[in-house]
């Protein structure tokens, strides 16, 4: 099967490779999966706490061509957005991007499964940061 | 008409296969095309139609594995070619099948020594002893417990096959890869992904 050229040259130089520690403060983690091809992709964000921006993220995904320059793009893509916009990407914006043909839309879907779980954890993880602070404050 | 309708058979995931292959062999006979061959064309076309019914219907259900995949996706309503479902691994798992393919590329990247073969195998043995655990799970205590439940337990058994089988898909990638990794692949073994 013949890749676009941006898969490619997803596939041959992925940006932003590596990972955080999860529990770096504002670091946002997210790990999905596809059984059906054994797919393994990891997506992590690093919010500034202050401001709400994503200032920078990072993937590893063991997969597919397709899968790895889904999460690669999804990386770049998340930079400098506010976690609301982060939140509006679409796996539809991913394959028209990345021209992805039918076969591989799931790996789309599955970049964007990360983005959202990456989001969540970061949610939960925060929300819990502002309601333990919020009741230090309460009890002081 | 289904897998288990093609043998008048309930949707029960116990089944005497000694019994399949006898009625597979009769059902041949009826419907084999040699039989019909005299017959109007459209009857024959018939007769064709329900070999190859027969033929995929008794493929899955010999197979005590193949069998639940079917019926998982027999009561999601969905047609067999369109895997569009999710089923969800436990995160336990894919925590673990991160990492050994973490362990696998390092290894492959450093270049692989006597030492980390014997690793790589020796991971490789354990995780087939898991694959074969999840099957013997599944065409087990799970098909029994569909078998036996009521309507009200179904779903849930249904959403332990769905991860049982997912994790099975998951185990499968990743010995393949290790075999890979190992210099074993045969040729003209066929990878199921990768492409």
């Amino acid at each position: 099967m013949a890749y676009s050229d941006k898969v490619v040259d997803h596939y041959n130089n992925p940006r932003n490779v590596g990972s955080f520690t999860k529990d770096t403060p504002g670091v946002g983690t997210g790990l999905v999966g596809a059984p059906e091809c054994g797919d393994v992709m990891k997506l992590q964000i690093k919010v500034n706490l202050d401001t709400g921006v994503i200032e920078d993220a990072k993937f590893k995904t063991f997969g597919c061509g397709s899968a790895i320059a889904s999460s690669s793009l999804a990386t770049e893509w998340l930079k400098g957005r506010t976690i609301d916009e982060a939140a509006k990407i679409k796996n539809t914006d991913i394959v028209s991007e990345l021209k992805l043909p039918p076969v591989k839309i799931h790996c789309s879907v599955l970049a964007e499964d990360a983005i959202k779980a990456a989001l969540t954890d970061y949610k939960d993880k925060y929300a819990s940061r502002l309601a333990g602070a919020g009741a230090a404050a309460a009890s002081s | 008409m289904n897998h288990f309708e093609v043998f008048g058979l309930p949707r029960k995931l116990g089944i005497d296969t000694v019994e399949l292959q006898r009625k597979f062999y009769e059902l041949s006979r009826r419907w084999h095309p040699d039989f019909h061959q005299a017959a109007p064309p459209a009857e024959q076309a018939r007769a064709l139609e329900a070999s190859a019914r027969l033929n995929a219907a008794y493929r899955t259900l010999r197979d005590p594995v193949a069998r639940v995949e079917y019926l998982v996706r027999l009561e999601e309503g969905r047609a067999p070619a369109a895997a569009t479902g999710k089923p969800k691994a436990p995160p336990d798992l894919l925590e673990e099948m991160f990492e050994i393919q973490e362990a696998l590329a390092e290894a492959k990247a450093g270049g692989l020594d006597e030492a980390g073969r014997r690793r790589l195998a020796a991971e490789r043995e354990r995780l087939r002893g898991r694959f074969r655990d999840e099957e013997a799970r599944l065409v087990g205590p799970l098909a029994a417990a569909w078998d036996a439940g009521d309507a009200a337990e179904r779903p849930r058994t249904l959403e332990a096959c769905r991860q049982a089988l997912a994790t099975r898909a998951y185990l499968r990638t990743v010995i393949d890869d290790l075999t890979e990794a190992l210099g074993e692949s045969q040729e003209g073994h066929v990878t199921h992904r990768r492409h």
